[in-house]
């Protein structure tokens, strides 16, 4: 008991530590590209880890995250553009936007199982991307601005943003860690191991779903939302572009499905090797990156954290 | 009570009541219709034509966790742990869900719940690797932490040596005693008739006999179902 109490207390003494070193290292690091490059792995930590929320702990693989992703972009800039709304609020009513637009999405498709429920939510993202390519010809207007995309206002220093996505980070992975052991997590593993099952012990299973599936999707609206105003300038192809989705997935398996730390580790892996081999080589550094993650997988089938936890032996 | 899938009728006109606190075992050959029956029940399955009352309610239209979450849970005959959890948190999972507990509670009631049936020493294995007759301990363990006054049993024995079975009778005969009702689904003959007070026989989905136990054996339609027409 007091040796469980222990190791929770210094799993969030950790957590809280690693909160106050990573803020003050924009005391020391000048503004420009290594902060740039800290904010880039916090967002896709971020964002690997609303995937591994939903994904990883019900095993019922979302393939079009990056819906709400462009909608909370689009979301975003519509508001402080045409509605004059501040940044703050916007990221805001942007995530709400998504949480409703994920519950109306999710009703339908989280019945469906296994590649159905794939398929589904990629044809959700891809129609999604569609319509805003083409919703001004549709309504006559010029509201999405079409394949030239939206200019925002000019966003504020590099720190604004790091601190930004370090909170994004910090708040997906607490949540995860808060809601691994809670009654809602055990819910979720119960989905991903055997859904009748826990259907039948009283897991309420599709509305469970559909609570992670809504969490998941409205902070990566936020998200969307919060990167939209760092870039100032976001087109379709790029907001709901399907590689988002993929580096998700692929940074999440990398990690560890459904561990707190696996998008912790994926996504800082992944976002640490592209950018140094993109620096090395230029023009061809994407089949190095792919030759790192088949070598990745094939060494650690189960994610890196996945093998720690294995290797655990299921100590507690 | 009648369900079919296509032109296969797996249940027909099927009707029975039961007690508080009986134990009716479901017997009858391969395909009669017994885990269908139990399928409608929990509520995997809508029935065709006919009602399932539970306390004087229809459940017919309820989904399995609500039904279970009122008081009747199923262990299933393809056993179907959460194999990658360990066996405290599989138990844990119906105590918190189908008994609706908060955390702390749902931990005393699993831990009393591995002490009763025997595997409090497995709490910490994954569910998937301990042997067979632990994981069918553990999915009774799991109906049982659910709360339900109504446990349906699919072939809590398949697959057991002698002296398990002796074993999964006396943890059988134990929860009995805390008032449960009970209906099971067996092929151990000597399981069904050693601890029921009324027996159904099923056979193509029909019931071709009810009562006592030794009544049931000694019926000729139910010997000629089992065995064919020569030895009725």
């Amino acid at each position: 008991m007091s040796r469980q109490w222990l190791k929770v207390h210094l799993v969030w003494l950790a957590f809280l530590a690693a909160g106050i070193i990573l803020s003050s290292v924009p005391l020391f690091v000048p503004e420009g590209y290594r902060l740039r490059l800290l904010a880039l792995v916090f967002m896709w930590v971020a964002l690997s880890g609303c995937w591994n929320l939903m994904s990883g702990y019900t095993g019922y693989i979302d393939f079009g995250p990056v819906a709400y992703f462009g909608v909370g972009s689009y979301s975003t800039a519509i508001l402080m553009l045409k509605g004059g709304v501040p940044f703050l609020p916007s990221i805001f009513l942007s995530g709400l936007i998504c949480a409703v637009l994920s519950l109306a999405i999710g009703l339908p498709t989280l019945r469906l199982q296994g590649a159905y429920f794939a398929i589904a939510t990629f044809a959700v993202a891809e129609a999604l991307k569609q319509g805003i390519l083409e919703g001004d010809r549709l309504i006559g207007l010029e509201f999405f601005g079409g394949a030239h995309g939206l200019t925002l206002p000019p966003p504020p220093s590099e720190a604004y943003f790091y601190y930004l996505m370090l909170f994004f980070m910090g708040l997906v992975v607490g949540l995860t860690a808060l809601l691994e052991k809670s009654k809602f997590g055990y819910g979720l593993r119960a989905i991903r191991e055997a859904e009748q099952a826990a259907e039948l012990s009283g897991v309420p299973t599709l509305k469970i779903k559909i609570k992670a599936y809504v969490l998941s999707s409205s902070l990566i609206g936020c998200l969307g939302g919060v990167e939209a105003y760092w870039l100032t300038y976001i087109i379709p192809d790029d907001v709901f572009n399907v590689l988002r989705t993929i580096q998700m997935v692929i940074m999440t398996l990398l990690g560890g499905m459904g561990t707190v730390l696996g998008p912790v580790i994926g996504a800082s892996f992944l976002t640490l090797v592209s950018e140094y081999l993109g620096a090395k080589f230029v023009y061809d550094y994407l089949i190095f990156v792919g030759a790192v993650i088949i070598v990745v997988i094939l060494l650690l089938p189960r994610g890196i954290m996945g093998t720690l936890w294995q290797g655990q032996r299921w100590n507690r | 009570m009648t369900k079919g899938f296509g032109a296969l009728t797996a249940v027909r006109n099927l009707s029975f009541s039961l007690q508080e606190g009986e134990i009716l075992g479901l017997i009858g050959p391969n395909g009669s219709g017994k885990t269908t029956l139990f399928n409608v029940i929990a509520g995997v399955f809508r029935p065709d034509s006919g009602e399932v009352l539970y306390r004087g309610q229809s459940i017919v239209h309820c989904s399995p966790h609500e039904i279970c979450q009122m008081g009747i849970a199923k262990t299933s005959q393809t056993i179907q742990p959460f194999s990658n959890m360990r066996v405290f948190e599989n138990v844990l999972v119906a105590a918190l869900y189908g008994k609706n507990l908060t955390m702390g509670k749902a931990r005393e009631e699993t831990a009393r719940i591995l002490k009763f049936m025997g595997l409090e020493g497995l709490g910490g294995e994954p569910a998937g690797k301990i042997p067979l007759p632990l994981r069918r301990r553990l999915e009774l363990s799991r109906a049982l932490a659910t709360g339900a006054r109504v446990l349906l049993l699919d072939e809590v024995m398949a697959g057991l040596n002698p002296t398990e079975i002796q074993e999964s009778l006396e943890i059988l005969k134990k929860v009995r005693n805390q008032g449960k009702t009970l209906i099971m689904v067996e092929h151990v003959m000597r399981a069904v008739m050693g601890i029921s007070e009324q027996v159904i026989v099923l056979n193509h989905g029909e019931k071709i006999a009810e009562g006592k136990p030794a009544e049931v054996a000694g019926n000729p339609e139910v010997i000629q179902a089992y065995l064919g027409k020569r030895y009725a």
